[in-house]
């Protein structure tokens, strides 16, 4: 289960940087569209096709981030139970608290802009909470042996 | 000690698998319980709304009661038009799933009526009966015509698994209306709409005014959609030249058939004569102005020829537009107007017809948006009145009650909201009263954060469905109904026709 557990958090952190790419190549796809002349409204945005060839990148963006990354955490979470390394489920749970946090900052931004700023910010602390997950695995690799046993 | 470890051991494992449980349980209630049955009646579907008045139609009077509770029920499919009368339009359009050409060479893969997308556009004079007689050559999901504005009898207001079943392929449907409302509609398939509609299943519909305009006025239809990310007018990319004479007047109908709103633009001076199918009154002429078209939405645009021959160019959202004028040579593009038309306060005032502030039904259509699955999908989806597809109200209405509704979204997005079968007014909007013209519709684009009061006439009755007409919403579950007490329908949502109208 250790290993399940390893692989779900270092796959939550490499899932948040495929975030954090997709949008910034989504931005730059749109921003050559319209430097080409292209024109983007609310019609077209919602046409349901591929404007320029990066759009792809906000519906990977969109699908990652309101399904597979929530589904991942909760799949962490449960793995953490199992695991016999120290601190994990607390590891974990602090992921998921940053993954809702996540979901409702990026679905807030899209009203309220400034919340937009704090999702880009706490995608960091998401990052790194995943990483802390994942590395607290390697720690207790590393120091079991030395674990003392005490005799009941 | 090995004992006393395998004990903290088991003990471990039975606290781990305690609070997977805890966790697993309900999520996997959840998805369960959102699962959808294979068939199902909208009439089954979430819970009724009897806006404030009681069940059964007791404010009617004990027949009315008496009639209701003798289960004198009557399905929808009796209510038509007089099936004695003959038709003054008679349309035969065949559907089929094929590849064809926009005017520029574009190749698009999706659906043509008549071999074409847009389908042909349809005429007819106010009060003539409309006859069209759909065809479904080759679309596998089957199809169905819905009269996108106009409030035709709700046998035939074509919305797959509520009105009829799907068309399905070598079958066909007839439709038989009276065009009763002079103005700008358009049709477009309600089985599978999100994605029918995309790939071409619609055409505009112009009913004109029985007095002719006079000679030397221009009436043109502008038809928005685009098709693979190619934004056209009627189906052509790029300008579409009208040919206009100086001094002409010329009335511009623009059909949005999008998922999202548009802006529409010009430099000269306009007047906006009619919303979704209804002229507005006195409205005056404006420049510098944008027209911000809901999803769905018609708007008539008029604007004069200047005398020196100049061409006009109206802009709808960016670089598509029509070029008024003699000649190809357009004018150049003009950037879009900062501020946007308000229709609160454009236009006149002038009598509704019914007395909206003494209601018999009040409801809320509160829009928002939470975690959860739909049909076994996680996701964040929309919720109304905080409840999510399929616990959606069913409005219950009675034959000529005055209904309110106030309709609000704290979803975070705009929703382009659309009720079928029925016209109804805005009274306010965020609290503030509308001042200007009577503004009727039949979609209303509800910004995130807005609140609309809108009232009604309850003078059609059926089953209605009141949806969001960004159609892909409608797909997520942005849907309600709104029903006349009695009235029951035969069909079901999925079963053999595989009805599924969004």
């Amino acid at each position: 289960m250790k290993i399940v557990y390893k692989v779900l958090a270092y796959l939550i952190a490499i899932e948040v940087a495929v975030q954090a790419s997709m949008v910034v190549l989504g931005d730059a796809g749109l921003f050559v569209y319209i430097g080409e002349g292209g024109v983007l409204d609310k019609a077209t945005a919602e046409s349901g096709a591929l404007q320029f060839p990066e759009f792809f990148a906000f519906v990977v963006h969109g699908i990652n981030g309101m399904m597979v990354i929530p589904v991942i955490a909760v799949l962490l979470l449960i793995s953490s139970f199992f695991t016999k390394i120290p601190g994990a489920v607390k590891a974990a749970g602090l992921v998921v608290v940053l993954v809702a946090l996540q979901v409702t900052l990026g679905l807030l931004g899209h009203s309220i802009t400034p919340l937009g700023a704090l999702h880009g910010i706490n995608a960091l602390l998401l990052f790194t909470a995943a990483l802390y997950a994942a590395r607290r695995g390697r720690a207790a690799v590393v120091s079991a042996p030395a674990q003392p046993v005490h005799a009941g | 000690m090995t004992g006393t470890r395998r004990r903290g051991a088991r003990f471990r494992l039975a606290l781990a698998g305690a609070a997977t449980i805890a966790i697993a349980g309900p999520l996997l209630w959840l998805w369960q319980a959102s699962l959808l049955p294979d068939t199902y009646s909208v009439m089954d579907m979430g819970y009724a709304d009897y806006g404030g008045a009681p069940a059964h139609g007791l404010e009617h009077g004990l027949e009315h009661a008496a009639h209701m509770a003798a289960g004198s029920e009557r399905s929808l499919t009796s209510f038509t038009a007089d099936p004695d009368r003959k038709a003054d339009v008679e349309v035969t359009l065949v559907a089929r799933k094929q590849r064809f050409q926009l005017a520029t060479g574009r190749s698009v893969e999706g659906y043509t009526l008549n071999g074409t997308s847009p389908g042909p556009a349809i005429n007819a004079t106010v009060g003539q009966l409309v006859q069209v007689r759909l065809v479904n050559e080759s679309v596998p999901d089957g199809i169905t015509l819905h009269w996108h504005g106009v409030d035709v009898p709700n046998s035939v207001d074509g919305v797959a698994g509520v009105t009829q079943d799907a068309v399905a392929m070598g079958g066909s449907f007839t439709y038989r209306f009276v065009a009763d409302q002079a103005g700008t509609f358009w049709y477009h398939s309600h089985q599978v709409s999100h994605e029918q509609v995309r790939r071409g299943l619609l055409g505009a519909l112009v009913v004109a005014p029985a007095p002719r305009p006079p000679a030397g006025t221009v009436d043109t239809v502008a038809l928005l959609h685009l098709y693979d990310g190619a934004r056209t007018i009627n189906g052509r990319e790029g300008d579409v030249h009208v040919e206009a004479s100086p001094g002409a007047r010329v009335r511009v109908r623009v059909i949005n058939t999008e998922n999202g709103q548009t802006s529409i633009w010009t430099g000269v001076p306009f007047r906006l004569v009619a919303v979704d199918g209804t002229d507005l009154n006195k409205p005056d002429p404006v420049r510098d102005l944008a027209i911000s078209l809901t999803a769905g939405a018609r708007a008539d645009l008029e604007v004069t020829m200047p005398e020196d021959g100049s061409p006009v160019r109206i802009h709808i959202g960016g670089p598509t537009g029509l070029v008024l004028g003699r000649g190809p040579s357009g004018p150049p593009p003009v950037p879009r107007p900062a501020k946007t038309l308000d229709l609160l306060s454009y236009g006149a005032p002038a009598p509704i017809g019914f007395d909206a502030d003494r209601p018999d039904r009040r409801f809320e259509y509160e829009i928002g948006r939470r975690p959860g699955f739909l049909d076994g999908r996680p996701g964040v989806w929309w919720t109304v009145n905080g409840r999510m597809f399929p616990d959606v109200p069913m409005f219950v209405v009675a034959e000529g009650d005055v209904v309110r509704m106030r309709i609000s979204n704290q979803s975070g997005e705009t929703h382009p909201m659309h009720l079928h079968g029925h016209h109804a007014v805005v009274l306010s909007r965020n609290g503030v009263p509308a001042t200007g013209s009577p503004w009727w519709v039949d979609s209303l684009e509800v910004a995130n954060g807005d609140s609309y009061e809108i009232a009604f006439v309850a003078d059609n009755p059926g089953i209605w469905m009141d949806h969001c007409h960004n159609l892909p919403h409608a797909a997520e579950g942005l849907i309600a109904h709104l029903m006349y007490e009695g009235v029951t329908t035969p069909f079901t949502v999925g079963g053999e026709a595989r009805n599924q109208p969004e």
